[in-house]
């Protein structure tokens, strides 16, 4: 077991690649806390605790960091996308999605990092649309690419004390992406068309990123800081054109 | 004008970018070389454009001193060397043979480097001359992320791109500017061998569609032309880019900007 014995907080646990994080953790030896803005799920594992917190409220993140001590791994995934560009989108949006995004890691890490062990590690879920742009997803694209610069700034600024790492997932089999294949025009070919560009000729699931969060939190990954590790099946490295496809 | 008084030389300054190179330099006053195998170089003729042919095949050092010895005896310093001659291998690795490696290399690669090298003296002498001078290779979009079937292809690339960050940092010092223009997919014979072959899928079928299907990929809805190329050499050649070096300016209509457009 990887992480016998280590605290371990995981935002946003309640399903998808979070939920995939927490089972993970728990499964290599770790104590998980988890947190969601509403109530507790009934199917949450027993050796899970669960706390109500709205990541984006920086008094209420606080509170909450001031009853946690000795914290080993920090695992910012809770996170929320609106499908809109940039002149759609509104003021309640920024809110929204910068909020929970950008906010709440930033949050969740100032009030954490004074507080984590030696050797701790935190782990922000970034995405490749922080990278290059995903269509009609503005706010979320630079809400992830703030991710990703706050990554690097927290592994100059705290190592040698805390390691700081981003995960930057692809497409990931969560409710969402399946959502997505239901409203296509032919939801066959989409989903053919989508499995050729993924040179693994899969989509990605929680556990993916999982083993990636586990790799990270582990002392395996002492050397590891301040970059962003790209899971996506080979997609980002294929060409958009793929022509192979035309 | 540019470039006036500049001297330039281009190779592959036959081929589809190189032509619209040589054309622009030209026009910007600059007295330009255009190196290539061939007189038509990839295409079925050429019209004089006012350029001075070089033969020069970029895998040969002789060819290389030769060439520059030409440059030298006639101006006796260069502004300005694109290397522009190139070689797309449209296969995997599986079914690409050691001969095709060795030649995809020894264009894309040891060419740059030949031609590079043995232009040194000359533009050290142009830059002593209170100016810049300027290398400009042609790296790729395919040297960051890859199409399907051009292995050694993306390969060659990939090590241009590295190179010309070396020969930057190296040669900086002496006032040479070196630095790599990496086009998505422009219109040149290279492109339209490149949708009739095997990696394309458009297996010599439908090729109208298979274009539109491109430009409609494309962020800007349209592919490159060799004068999208060309204005971005201009550029890079000319005093105002005098801050500009070891950098890999990637110019291809927003194509590598996007994640993959699903088709949902
Ligand atoms: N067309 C595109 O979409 C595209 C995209 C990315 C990069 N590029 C790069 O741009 C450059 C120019 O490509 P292009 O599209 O004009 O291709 P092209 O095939 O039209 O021209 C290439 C030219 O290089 C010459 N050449 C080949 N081998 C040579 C050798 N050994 N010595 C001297 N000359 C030689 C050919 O005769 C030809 O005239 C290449 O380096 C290519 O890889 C092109």
């Amino acid at each position: 077991m990887k992480l016998n014995g280590k605290l371990a907080l995981v935002t946003g646990g309640s399903q998808g690649i979070g939920r995939g994080i927490v089972e993970a953790f728990i499964q290599q030896g770790a104590q998980v806390i988890t947190c969601g803005r509403y109530t507790e799920p009934k199917d949450l594992p027993a050796a899970c605790n669960y706390i109500q917190l709205d990541v984006s409220d920086p008094a209420a993140v606080n509170r909450f960091a001031a009853d946690i001590h000795n914290l080993d791994i920090l695992v910012n995934n809770a996170g929320v996308q609106v499908e809109k560009n940039t002149v759609e989108s509104t003021d309640e949006d920024w809110d929204q999605v910068m909020g929970a995004n950008a906010r709440g890691v930033f949050n969740m890490c100032r009030a954490f990092i004074p507080n984590m062990t030696e050797g701790g590690s935190i782990i922000n879920i970034g995405s490749i649309s922080g990278n290059i742009a995903d269509p009609s997803m503005a706010l979320y694209n630079a809400s992830k690419a703030f991710v990703h610069g706050l990554t690097r700034s927290i592994a100059v600024d705290h190592g040698p004390a805390i390691r700081c790492n981003a995960i930057c997932p692809g497409w990931i089999e969560t409710g969402m992406l399946e959502a997505g294949f239901a409203t296509a025009d032919n939801p066959q070919t989409a989903m053919h068309d989508a499995l050729q560009r993924h040179p693994v000729r899969r989509f990605g699931k929680p556990e993916d990123i999982a083993s990636m969060a586990v790799w990270l939190a582990s002392s395996d990954a002492s050397f590891a800081t301040g970059q962003l590790f790209t899971i996506d099946g080979g997609m980002t490295a294929a060409s958009p054109l793929n022509p192979g496809l035309f | 004008m540019m470039l006036e008084g500049k001297i330039a030389l281009v190779t592959g300054g036959r081929g589809g970018i190189g032509r619209a190179v040589v054309k622009r330099l030209m026009r910007e006053g600059a007295t330009v070389y255009a190196a290539d195998l061939t007189e038509n170089g990839s295409l079925q003729t050429h019209d004089d454009d006012g350029s001075q042919f070089i033969k020069l095949d970029v895998t040969s050092e002789d060819d290389a001193i030769t060439a520059f010895k030409t440059v030298e005896q006639q101006h006796s310093c260069l502004h300005i060397l694109v290397n522009a001659a190139g070689i797309e291998i449209e296969k995997t690795i599986e079914q690409t043979t050691l001969e095709e490696w060795n030649q995809s290399f020894a264009v894309n690669v040891t060419g740059t480097f030949l031609t590079s090298k043995h232009s040194l003296p000359l533009l050290r002498a142009a830059a002593t001359q209170g100016a810049t001078s300027s290398i400009i290779n042609f790296g790729s979009y395919d040297g960051f992320i890859a199409d399907p079937g051009l292995a050694a292809y993306c390969a060659t690339k990939g090590a241009v791109h590295a190179l010309t960050r070396a020969m930057a940092c190296d040669h900086g010092p002496e006032g040479i500017r070196v630095n790599a223009i990496c086009p998505g997919y422009v219109d040149t014979p290279m492109l339209q061998s490149f949708f009739k072959g095997d990696g394309s899928g458009g297996q010599g079928g439908n090729i109208e569609s298979l274009q539109q299907a491109v430009r409609d990929v494309h962020p800007m809805r349209t592919y490159g032309t060799p004068d999208d190329i060309a204005n971005l050499v201009n550029w890079l050649a000319s005093d105002e880019a005098r801050y500009a070096s070891g950098q890999l300016w990637v110019l291809d209509g927003g194509l590598s900007a996007q994640v993959q457009q699903m088709r949902l």
